[in-house]
């Protein structure tokens, strides 16, 4: 039944969360928060299969599309970070203390 | 009833805008344009020759009017209006504000003339003509003012410029210590105007708080709320009059110009204290007991201070003493509720008083500034004309017939016997001879014998004519002045008593031929053995005598001045001192210390939680997320 | 019954994935999890009959967007040393798991509330291309273009920031 492509998606999402808030590695902070993403565009389909409408499918691509869009940015920042500091450590970046 | 003007606010408004424009000249070109001293002094006499003009002005319009409504009014604006207490700045001018502006106008202008020749030399030329302008506006605001709050303008005023005037060589710090003493010992008298005031207006003052109007109202004043107004009043009068116990500063205030001694505290600032009892004489005249304290008061400072008198080596310091001795015959004169008498003798010892400081200031310029009598002698060969006219100043000050003291100071010892006031008239003719002495005392070791000081003696020269013109003026005053008031049994009408009684509630005693003669009787005799005794000591020249016992004591001023300080400046200074060192840093300081340091913990506290990762931010967001969800998933059941 | 064994199979390699990712010390061995997980939920697409969304997650998302992951992890060039220390890892995970635990169990409440509904896959006019494509063109077309335009800002952004920047100075 439907709700449990719902309930898998409130899994996915919470193990993202988890993963962005865990984890100090920039990558895979990077790819938690692509999870959760994911775990969005579960929903909007089981949602639109759940009221047969196709508006879901067209948000999901949007979010698949924003989702790319977002890689690339993110990536050549981190590019730039290794470049400054040659570390992958969030905490290294800590010029905010105070 | 009167006659409302447009002019009178003119009076103080000359000498006023002189200061502002001598003082602006003073404070922004003297640096820059060095203007001539002539220049100054030229437009310093503008201000008060103009307001003798306009004062005769107002004495010609008076005269055209019935005494029953002579008075000139003029409301220039409104000052305040609160509740029932509405002040206008406004002026009147009746027979006695009159009386005075003439007298300060004329010896105003005078002395400013005076000055020019005086202050010769000064680098501060220009800001003692503005202080002195200053001055004479606001005695004149004081004395042209038509309600108490009006005439506490002017009376703060003159307080202000005898402070400004008395520390004027500021070089010296005792000048300036001396004029904080006499700004301070004022304001204590001050205090007493001032709450004099307030009870006045508490009683009566719901229907106008102005002079013609309280007149009019006061028979509703209570006996006791009466009392209180008077005494509290005369308060006042003894800060700024210097009578017992606040004479302290006069003294002390000789440290200023001579000019500044002459006219503030001989001639104007100090009567200002008899001319206030004066234009209160409708509530002094209904409380019998407080014009008994007046007089007595007055009488015993006038003894206090010709004892001083009697011992000092100071010229300046003799006619200090002198002219406190004279304002309490003053106030003797309007404490028996003779009003008019107060006010003649005010009217003639401004002149020989002035004429006196004047005299004495001529002497002190010749020998460049030595003001010790022990240092001079035989002066009147060399300054004839200053000799000529201080032995007129002297014969006046005596009571002298037909001098004008003679006639001022009878008509208040008569009204003292007239009335009854025994005591009183004992003492004031014991003080006349007194006066006598030690004024003669001055002027035969100073202008008779031989030099003490012979080189000092060789440099002395006669003043120039600026300076002696205004003395012979003066002189010619302090002659004639008496016969405008020549009492009946001299043949003469009474003039200046009979001009004054619109203005003043008094009440004339009816007393024997036989009291009369009397009084004449004893003050010439006590003249007489005054200025034989001092002939007797000093008149060929005497040595500088060496003070023991009582006379030593009287030299020191019976040590009043160390007194006051002991009793009440030292444990003023000690309590401000405590409160500065524990109560202030503890009480007041602490809790405002105390309330930044608490925001600086508070901030301090906060600063845990920015670490700077953006991590840790995050958890932030999730902690707040999952707080909400659940309180959102408790309100879903 | 097929189906649901197939949902079961996808959704436990979904869930493992995703704690693969979460877990792995390596980024590289995070990204080839994560990929499993994105090959599973194109299944799960697939079993929602959503048939040009399971094509587009296996194209665009494990094709592109993975694939651009894992090769700017291997430009990187990561040493064992570059990756950080991470001691506390396990404690930090249990901890966010409690932390998370009850917006999860808010988002399982709503979703109890909703009506139940049967997930049999439908073949026609739903989920095909022309239908997603119709409905992009007509009713969603602004919301397209402005992606297309957030796409050539990135693109632009994304060549600004990693570009050579000596030729500038």
């Amino acid at each position: 039944m439907i709700h449990n492509y719902l309930f898998l998606s409130i899994i996915l999402f919470c193990l993202g969360i988890v993963g962005v808030i865990s984890r100090r590695n920039v990558f895979t902070v990077f790819m938690s928060i692509e999870l959760m993403l994911n775990a969005a565009n579960l929903a909007f389909v089981a949602f639109s299969r759940i009221h047969q409408s196709m508006d879901g499918h067209v948000l999901a691509m949007m979010v698949m599309a924003v989702a790319a869009a977002e890689a690339a940015l993110a990536l050549a920042v981190v590019i730039l970070l290794h470049k400054h500091k040659s570390k992958l450590d969030t905490n290294v970046f800590s010029l905010l203390k105070g | 009833m009167g006659q409302s003007v447009n002019y009178l606010g003119l009076i103080p408004l000359f000498p006023l805008l002189g200061a502002v424009l001598i003082g602006l000249l003073h404070v922004f070109f003297s640096t820059k344009v060095k203007f001539s001293e002539k220049f100054y002094g030229i437009l310093a006499c503008v201000g008060p020759v103009l307001s003798f003009i306009l004062t005769l002005k107002v004495f010609i319009a008076l005269k055209a009017l019935p005494p029953a409504s002579r008075y000139l009014s003029h409301k220039a604006f409104t000052w305040f209006s609160v509740g029932d207490l509405h002040i206008d700045m406004g002026f009147l001018a009746d027979p006695l504000s009159c009386l005075m502006l003439l007298f300060v106008t004329l010896i105003g202008t005078l002395i400013h003339v005076y000055s020019i020749g005086y202050m010769g030399g000064d680098k501060n030329y220009g800001k003692f003509f503005a202080y002195m302008n200053l001055f004479l506006g606001s005695m004149l605001v004081l004395v042209l003012g038509d309600s108490p709050v009006v005439m506490f303008v002017g009376w703060e005023g003159v307080g202000l410029c005898s402070y400004l005037l008395i520390s004027f060589y500021s070089e010296d710090t005792s000048n300036v210590l001396a004029g904080n003493k006499a700004f301070i010992v004022n304001r204590i008298g001050d205090l007493g105007f001032v709450l004099g005031m307030a009870f006045l207006f508490w009683g009566i003052g719901a229907s106008g708080f102005d002079f013609l109007s309280l007149k009019a109202n006061v028979g509703n004043l209570t006996p006791a709320v009466a009392l209180a107004v008077c005494l509290l009043l005369f308060v006042g009068a003894t800060g700024k009059s210097a009578q017992i116990p606040l004479y302290v500063w006069l003294p002390d205030a000789m440290a200023g110009p001579t000019p500044v001694s002459a006219l503030i505290h001989a001639a104007t600032m100090v009567t200002a204290g008899v001319y206030m009892v004066a234009r209160f004489s409708f509530i002094y005249s209904t409380v019998e007991l407080a014009g008994n304290i007046v007089a007595w008061a007055g009488i015993l400072t006038a003894l206090l201070a010709a004892i001083f008198g009697m011992f000092q080596d100071d010229i300046k310091k003799v006619l200090a003493y002198s002219t406190v001795s004279q304002l309490g015959y003053m106030f003797a004169g309007v404490g028996v509720a003779a009003y008019s008498a107060g006010i003649f003798h005010v009217f003639t010892h401004a002149f020989f008083k002035a004429l006196l400081f004047l005299g004495a200031g001529s002497v002190i310029y010749a020998l460049h500034h030595q003001q010790n009598i022990w240092k001079m002698g035989g002066l009147k060969a060399k300054m004839p004309k200053t000799y000529l006219t201080m032995m007129i100043g002297a014969f006046a000050l005596a009571g002298c017939p037909p001098f004008s003291g003679f006639f001022s100071k009878d008509e208040i010892l008569y009204s003292a016997l007239a009335t009854g006031h025994y005591g009183i008239w004992m003492v004031g003719v014991l003080v006349a001879g007194m006066t006598a002495y030690y004024t003669f005392r001055m002027i035969f070791v100073v202008f008779h014998g031989t030099p003490r000081d012979q080189e000092a003696f060789d440099h002395a020269h006669e003043s120039p004519s600026v300076m002696t013109v205004p003395l012979i003026i003066l002189a010619v005053g302090a002659l004639f002045a008496g016969f405008l008031n020549l009492p009946a049994i001299f043949g003469g009408g009474q003039m200046v008593t009979h001009w004054l009684a619109p203005s003043l509630s008094e009440h004339h005693p009816h007393a024997s031929l036989f009291l009369e003669i009397l009084a004449i009787g004893a003050s010439v005799a006590a003249f007489a053995i005054g200025i034989k005794i001092a002939y007797s000591k000093f008149g060929q020249g005497a040595p500088e005598p060496e003070f023991k016992g009582f006379a030593e004591f009287a030299y020191h001023k019976f040590y009043v001045d160390e007194l006051y300080h002991a009793i009440i400046v030292q444990p003023y200074k000690a309590i401000g001192s405590i409160i500065w060192k524990t109560l202030e840093p503890n009480v007041t300081d602490s809790p405002v210390k105390a309330a930044s340091k608490l925001y600086m913990a508070i901030g301090t506290a906060f600063k845990i939680f920015q670490v700077g990762y953006v991590r840790i931010y995050a958890i932030y967001m999730i902690l707040g997320l999952s707080l909400m969800s659940l309180f959102l998933s408790q309100s879903l059941n | 019954m097929f189906a649901d064994g197939l949902f079961l199979g996808f959704a436990v390699l979904a869930v493992l994935g995703a704690a693969g990712l979460i877990l792995f010390r390596h980024p590289m061995n995070g990204a080839m999890s994560f990929v499993v997980t994105l090959i599973a939920l194109a299944g799960l697409y697939a079993l929602l009959s959503a048939k040009l969304i399971f094509a587009l997650q296996l194209i665009v998302y494990a094709g592109a967007i993975m694939s651009l992951i894992v090769f700017i992890i291997m430009f990187l060039n990561i040493q064992p040393s570059d990756l950080p220390k991470e001691e506390t890892k396990l404690l930090y995970i249990i901890g966010s798991l409690i932390a998370v635990f009850p917006i999860g169990m808010f988002l399982v409440k709503i979703v109890k509330s909703l009506p139940k509904s049967s997930t049999e896959i439908i073949g026609n006019n739903f989920g095909g291309v022309k239908q997603v494509g119709l409905l992009l063109f007509k009713d969603w077309l602004v919301p397209f273009e402005i992606v297309s335009i957030l796409l050539l800002v990135s693109l632009i952004g994304a060549v600004i920031l990693a570009g050579k920047r000596e030729a500038v100075k």
